[in-house]
């Protein structure tokens, strides 16, 4: 029992450090492969965190979300994607814009920028530092990911990695959502990709390749 | 008896470097199923190479033949600066990390002249990599011992490891998890290993370190040899000093030595393993990458200095 209290403790003291890691990993990450992969671990590092707080404010109502961020977010997504890449046969490169020590200054630049945003607000609403300025970087670092990765994939993924960033913005801020909404959010990301994994198949089947840039003309 | 324990460290350090390599080499070969060779050959190896004569091209000069000297000399000097079964070191009140740091750099400036003197194309090719190479992972390394030292408000690297051994072992913090992530990256770098330059080539267009070599025979190839896994053995304890050091011999008891030089043996046992997955699983970048794999150390360090001051401790 008291095990489980310093483990809790410790998820919630040092989650954010390697939020940080999975961050700095995905824009050095060259393949498609590697970046679900991270996701996958992004997504278990958040799992870690529900359950964490669940525990420690006595929220029945959190393990419930905590196992359904595991199911949805760490299995059937990063298996998805996997199936999806299979289908698709495409290349394994992400296709980036930028080099991979461009975008790991860029993705430092914005964990800096989200401590310095968040600072103020840190102090007024009594939550760590550390928590709010991994929820800003991440919803950054996905927009960043869906901007400078030019494989329509990636941009799915990018997405992904905002919506992470949102959930644990609410997680820390208001210790989760209601239920009903959780739920309802985890339905419209399903839905959501399965809308985007149909999408691209019609982009691969009409053009021969998921390169976002090349998409200049209408064709029928 | 704190000399002793100092001197018996160091002599840890160099006696014990030819075993580093012959582990990996065997846990290298038993993932890629192949028998390998046992764990002690690294020692014969050295010991017919001490046996053999001594070649010098006609060309070369005497910075040829004082080269291995010198770049052995500067590494054993690193070895003393790395504590390993206590806080302390034999040249712990000697200097600080900075000097550890261009130590090497020393060894490496001379092993690079040494290769442009024996007069080979491969030689000077190797050189000029290796110029390449030490250059780009200069600021890493010395950014991620920055962070480091911040935190722990010391220079001398006794110090930062009696500093660490205070902390909890649970209080990680964001600057050690990247300093280490990028000092990792640059102990590959260093010491020549996989995805920069792959210890066991002999093909032209890839080597580094061999390419540098390829002139010397004799004692003198035995000296840089062994100067070569002296400092990989140095980057493993530096490693584990700083970032892992509990357990270490707070006094000078046998029994707290020994259990300080058992637990180190875990520990680079685990760090081996680690090495020979990453040797076994990666690919060798092309040369053009290797910029980028620095410069990524680069970034993640920067980040290290710059979360030191979002650090409250």
């Amino acid at each position: 029992m008291d095990l489980v209290g310093i483990a809790t403790g410790q998820i919630l003291s040092s989650f954010s450090v390697f939020l940080f890691l999975t961050i700095l990993l995905l824009a050095v990450a060259r393949r498609i492969s590697t970046a679900v992969l991270l996701f996958s671990l992004q997504s278990a590092v958040i799992t870690a965190e529900v359950l964490a707080t669940a525990f420690q404010e006595q929220l029945p109502e959190a393990y419930v979300v905590g196992v359904l961020v595991f199911v949805i977010k760490v299995v059937t997504i990063p298996r998805a994607f996997f199936l999806l890449a299979d289908k698709l046969k495409t290349v394994r490169d992400v296709k980036a814009s930028t080099t991979p020590t461009q975008s790991v200054f860029i993705a430092a630049a914005i964990i800096y920028l989200s401590y310095a945003a968040v600072h103020s607000y840190g102090q007024s609403m009594h939550v760590p530092d550390d928590a709010l300025a991994a929820a800003v970087s991440l919803i950054l670092t996905g927009a960043f990911l869906m901007v400078s990765r030019k494989k329509a994939l990636m941009q799915m993924l990018g997405l992904l990695v905002l919506e992470n960033g949102i959930f644990l913005a609410a997680l820390i801020t208001t210790f989760g959502m209601p239920l009903v909404i959780e739920i309802g959010v985890f339905f419209d990301i399903l839905i959501g990709l399965l809308l985007m994994g149909i999408f691209t198949f019609r982009i691969s089947d009409t053009f021969d390749h998921l390169d976002v840039s090349k998409l200049r003309r209408l064709r029928g | 008896m704190k000399i002793t324990i100092d001197i018996l460290q160091v002599l840890f350090l160099i006696l014990g470097a030819p075993l580093v390599r012959g582990i990996i080499a065997r846990m290298k070969a038993r993932m890629q199923r192949r028998q390998g060779a046992s764990v002690w050959r690294p020692y014969a190896e050295l010991a017919k190479l001490f046996r053999k004569e001594d070649l010098v091209p006609p060309t070369s000069s005497a910075v040829f033949r004082l080269a291995p000297m010198l770049l052995f000399g500067a590494t054993v000097c690193v070895a003393a600066f790395v504590p390993v079964v206590h806080a302390s070191a034999l040249l712990a009140s000697g200097g600080d990390f900075f000097l550890l740091v261009y130590l090497l750099a020393l060894g490496r400036f001379f092993l690079s002249l040494g290769a442009l003197d024996g007069g080979s194309a491969f030689g000077g090719m190797g050189a000029s990599r290796e110029a390449l190479v030490s250059s780009l992972a200069e600021a890493p390394f010395l950014l991620g011992l920055v962070a480091v030292a911040i935190l722990a408000s010391r220079a001398d690297l006794a110090g930062i490891v009696a500093w660490t051994l205070q902390q909890s072992i649970f209080n990680i913090s964001a600057v050690h998890v990247l300093a280490f992530a990028s000092l990792a990256m640059v102990a590959l770098a260093e010491t020549g290993r996989m995805p920069v330059d792959n210890p066991t080539t002999h093909l032209e267009l890839t080597m580094i370190h061999e390419g540098m070599v390829l002139e010397y025979s004799g004692p003198r190839l035995a000296l840089i040899e062994w100067a070569s896994a002296i400092k990989l053995h140095a980057m493993l304890a530096l490693l584990i000093g700083l970032f892992v050091p509990w357990g270490m011999a707070s006094g000078d008891s046998a029994w707290g030595i020994a259990l300080a030089l058992l637990l180190y043996c875990v520990k680079a046992g685990i760090l081996m393993v680690l090495l020979s997955v990453i040797e076994s699983a990666v690919a060798k970048m092309r040369m053009y990458l290797v910029p980028e794999f620095l410069g990524v150390a680069s970034a993640v360090s920067a980040l290290a200095v710059i979360f030191t001051m979002l650090a409250k401790r």
